[in-house]
C-alpha cells in the first residue's frame, strides 16, 4: 500500500517543483524510478505492480489524459523490450533501464522538434489566437519570436483555472505582444486573427484531440470563419481510445479524481473532445500529420 | 554550411537549364521533369564518388541550387528528392548483402520506435561496389515510370467517365486531354472547357477535343458558377499537389472547385506522382507561392489613357484547399486527399523533405 503512497507523492513532487514538465513526462519519470526500486522476480509480477502504480497516479489531481496515454506507452515500452530480450528477467530488466533512459530522452526532445515544424507556419504580421496554457505552444512561439519574427498573440483567459493569465504573463516576459480575452470574446476576435494554434492533453485515435475546456468551441468558431486551426502536441500523447461525442468521453478524463464522488451534474467539465473535422493540421514529432495519419501512428505500435 | 563550396562547383548543364526554364523554353511540368532527371543521371554518370555519401551531397547541392532557381517548379525538387531515395535504397541493398543485415529500417519517425529506441542515424560512408551502375539502371526505371505515367492515368478514364455525362475541366493541360480521348473512344459524353484565358489556354484544348470527336464547349471564367449546376464532375490537372492534399493548380481552380463544392460536383485532381511535393502552405498571404506574368492578356496596352490610373496584376496560380477535392488520380490509381500523407512517405525519405 505505501508504495502506492510513494508513487503517486513521487510523481507530484516532479510537477511541483518543474512547472516545465508535463504530466506525461512526470509520469513516465515515476514508472522509470519505480521500475529500478522494483525486486519482482518474473515479469507477470512487474506487470501487476506496475498496474497499481499507474492506478495510484491516476488518483491524483493532475489531468488524466496525459498520464494515461503516457503509462500505456511505458507499458508498450516493456512489452516490447521483454520480446527483444528474453535470455532471463535480470537482464531483460537491466536493458529496460538502459533503453528506458533513452526512450526519455528521445520523449524530452519531442517539444523543440514541434517547435521546428511549427515555426515557418508564425510568418511575419501574422496574429494567433490561442487557448489556455500550453508548454508546446508558449516555446514555439518563443522560438519564432527569437527568429525576429513579429506577431501577435490572443490569449484566452481560459474559466475555470484561468491558465490563461499564465501563458499571457510567460509571453509578456519573452516580448510578445499579447492581449488576455474573455473565453466568451472568442467568437468576437476570431475574424481578425489568422490562425488557431492550441497543445493538447491528448490526441485520440480519429484524430481529434482533447484539451481543455473550450477548445471544441473555439475550433467550430474557427471552422466557420475558415480559421486554420493548428495543434501543437508531442507523440506520447497519443491515447487509444475513440470517443464518439462529448458524452462519450470517459468521466475520469473530464473530472478530477477528487470531484468523481460528487454529483457531475452539477460539475463543471475540465475537457473536451474537438473531432478530428475541425482539426486543420497537427505537428507532433513524428512530423507534421493531418488527422487521419494520427490512427496510423497508433496502429503501427500496437499492432 | 557546404551551400558556398558548392555553389561554384554546378554543373555547367544546370546553369543553361535553368535559364532555359526562365525563358520558357520548355512546355509543360512533364518536360521539365524529364529533362530534370535527365542532368542528374548525366551528373552522376559523370561524377566520381568514393561513397554513396559523395553522390548524395553532390545531388543534394544540386537539387538545392534547381530548387533555389525554380522555387516555382516544385517537381523539380522532388526529382532530386526521388533520386536521393534511390540511392538510399541501392546503398542499403549493396551493404545488405556485404554485412549480412536481414532486418530493414524503417526511414519514418515513429511512436514504434521511440519505444524501442531505435538509432536512426544510418551512415553512408562504407564502400559499396557498384553503386553507381545500380543507381542508374534504377534511375533508368523511374524514368520509365515518369514516361508511361500520364499513360498510366489515361488509362483509368473508363472507371471515372459514364455515359453522356457532362465534364468541366479547365485550361490546358496534358494528361486531362488524353484522359478524356481515352474515355472518348469507349463512351459518349459532353466536356465543357473553361477558357482561363490569357494563360490557361483552354482554346487549345477545346480545338483539340473537338477533332477527336468530342462534344466539347467552351465557356469564359465568369460563366463557371452559373453552368456547375448542369455539371456532373470536374475534371482538372494540377502544377502541384502540396503536402495536405492542397493544390496549387491554375488560377480559377479554387473558383470551380468553390462553385462544385456548392453543387455538390465531385471534384476530380488528375496528378502524376512526381507532382507531390512534401511542401505546405504556410501563409495564406499567397506572394510567395504565386508568380505574376505580364498582365496585357487582362487589360491590353493599347487602352492607355487608363494605364496609369489602375494597378494590374495577372497571377498564374490558385492555391485550393483539399477539402474542396473529392479524389486524386495518380499513374497508381486513385487516392483520397487525407491519404497524401501516406504517399509522401513511401516517395521520399523524411531527411530529404527539406533539401
Amino acid at each position: 500500500m505505501d508504495v502506492q503512497a510513494e508513487v503517486a507523492e513521487y510523481f507530484c513532487q516532479i510537477l511541483r517543483e518543474d512547472h516545465d514538465v508535463s504530466a506525461g513526462i512526470a509520469a513516465i519519470r515515476t514508472l522509470l524510478y519505480f521500475l529500478e526500486k522494483d525486486n519482482s522476480k518474473t515479469l507477470q509480477e512487474l506487470d501487476n505492480k506496475l498496474s497499481k502504480a499507474i492506478a495510484s497516479m491516476r488518483q491524483t489531481d493532475y489531468p488524466i489524459t496525459a498520464i494515461t496515454s503516457a503509462t500505456e506507452l511505458f507499458r508498450r515500452f516493456i512489452t516490447l523490450t521483454s520480446l527483444l530480450d528474453n535470455q532471463s528477467f535480470d537482464k531483460c530488466k537491466e536493458s529496460m533501464l538502459s533503453r528506458g533512459q533513452l526512450f526519455l530522452n528521445k520523449l524530452k526532445e519531442a517539444r523543440d522538434k514541434v517547435g521546428k515544424m511549427a515555426g515557418p507556419f508564425i510568418v511575419d504580421g501574422c496574429k494567433i489566437l490561442t487557448h489556455s496554457k500550453s508548454r508546446v505552444v508558449l516555446q514555439t512561439m518563443k522560438e519564432a519570436a527569437k527568429a525576429n519574427k513579429r506577431f501577435t498573440v490572443y490569449v484566452t483567459c481560459s474559466s475555470p483555472d484561468e491558465s490563461g493569465r499564465l501563458m499571457c504573463k510567460e509571453l509578456d516576459a519573452a516580448n510578445i505582444p499579447c492581449t488576455l480575452i474573455l473565453d466568451s470574446t472568442m467568437g468576437y476576435v476570431m475574424e481578425q486573427v489568422d490562425m488557431v494554434m492550441v497543445g493538447a492533453e491528448g490526441v485520440v485515435e480519429s484524430g481529434g484531440i482533447i484539451n481543455k475546456v473550450g477548445s471544441y468551441t473555439m475550433a467550430m468558431c474557427a471552422k466557420e470563419l475558415k480559421k486554420p486551426f493548428y495543434v501543437l502536441t508531442e507523440s506520447f500523447k497519443f491515447v487509444r481510445i475513440y470517443p464518439l461525442n462529448q458524452q462519450n468521453l470517459p468521466k475520469e478524463f473530464k473530472y478530477s479524481a477528487s470531484k468523481l464522488q460528487n454529483d457531475l451534474s452539477k460539475e463543471h467539465p475540465m475537457v473536451d473532445y474537438t473531432p478530428p473535422s475541425f482539426i486543420t493540421l497537427l505537428f507532433t514529432d513524428l512530423g507534421i500529420l493531418t488527422p487521419s495519419a494520427v490512427s496510423d501512428e497508433l496502429i503501427k505500435l500496437y499492432l | 554550411m557546404k551551400a558556398d563550396s558548392s555553389k561554384e562547383e554546378v554543373h555547367p548543364c544546370f546553369l543553361r537549364f535553368v535559364t532555359d526554364v526562365k525563358q520558357g523554353k520548355y512546355s509543360g511540368s512533364s518536360e521539365i521533369t524529364s529533362k530534370t532527371l535527365d542532368l542528374l543521371k548525366q551528373l552522376i554518370a559523370d561524377g566520381e564518388f568514393s561513397n554513396a555519401q559523395g553522390m548524395m551531397d553532390t545531388i543534394r547541392a544540386h537539387g538545392r541550387y534547381l530548387h533555389k532557381a525554380l522555387p516555382l517548379h516544385a517537381s523539380v525538387g522532388n526529382m532530386a528528392r526521388r533520386v536521393l531515395k534511390i540511392v538510399r535504397e541501392e546503398y542499403a541493398a549493396g551493404s545488405k548483402i556485404i554485412k549480412n543485415k536481414s532486418e530493414e529500417i524503417d526511414p519514418q519517425e515513429s511512436l514504434h520506435k521511440i519505444i524501442t529506441s531505435v538509432e536512426s542515424g544510418e551512415d553512408y560512408s562504407s564502400h559499396v561496389p557498384d553503386l553507381k551502375s545500380g543507381v542508374l539502371e534504377h534511375i533508368s526505371e523511374f524514368e520509365m515510370e515518369l514516361e508511361t505515367s500520364i499513360d498510366n492515368i489515361a488509362q483509368q478514364a473508363q472507371e471515372h467517365i459514364h455515359s453522356n455525362e457532362i465534364i468541366l475541366t479547365l485550361g490546358m493541360s496534358h494528361v486531362v486531354e488524353s484522359f478524356l480521348r481515352k474515355a472518348a473512344a469507349h463512351r459518349k459524353f459532353d466536356v465543357i472547357v473553361v477558357d482561363c484565358g490569357p494563360i490557361g489556354k483552354g482554346q487549345q484544348l477545346a480545338v483539340s477535343l473537338a477533332k477527336s470527336k468530342i462534344n466539347t464547349t467552351i465557356i469564359g471564367d465568369r460563366a463557371i458558377v452559373g453552368i456547375m449546376s448542369r455539371v456532373n464532375k470536374v475534371i482538372i490537372g494540377t502544377h502541384t499537389v502540396m503536402a495536405n492534399g492542397g493544390l496549387r493548380a491554375l488560377r480559377s481552380c479554387h473558383a470551380v472547385a468553390l462553385a462544385a463544392k456548392h453543387c455538390s460536383v465531385p471534384v476530380f485532381v488528375l496528378a502524376p506522382l512526381y507532382k507531390l511535393t512534401p511542401q505546405y502552405l504556410c501563409s495564406y498571404d499567397q506572394d510567395g507561392f504565386n508568380s505574376y506574368i505580364a498582365p496585357d492578356g487582362v487589360l491590353d496596352f493599347s487602352d492607355h489613357p487608363t494605364l496609369s490610373q489602375i494597378k494590374r496584376y495577372c497571377p498564374v496560380f490558385d492555391y485550393v484547399p483539399p477539402e474542396l477535392i473529392t479524389l486524386f488520380i495518380s499513374n497508381t490509381g486513385g487516392h483520397a486527399p487525407s491519404y497524401v500523407y501516406r504517399l509522401l512517405s513511401e516517395l521520399y525519405h523524411p531527411d530529404d523533405y527539406e533539401i
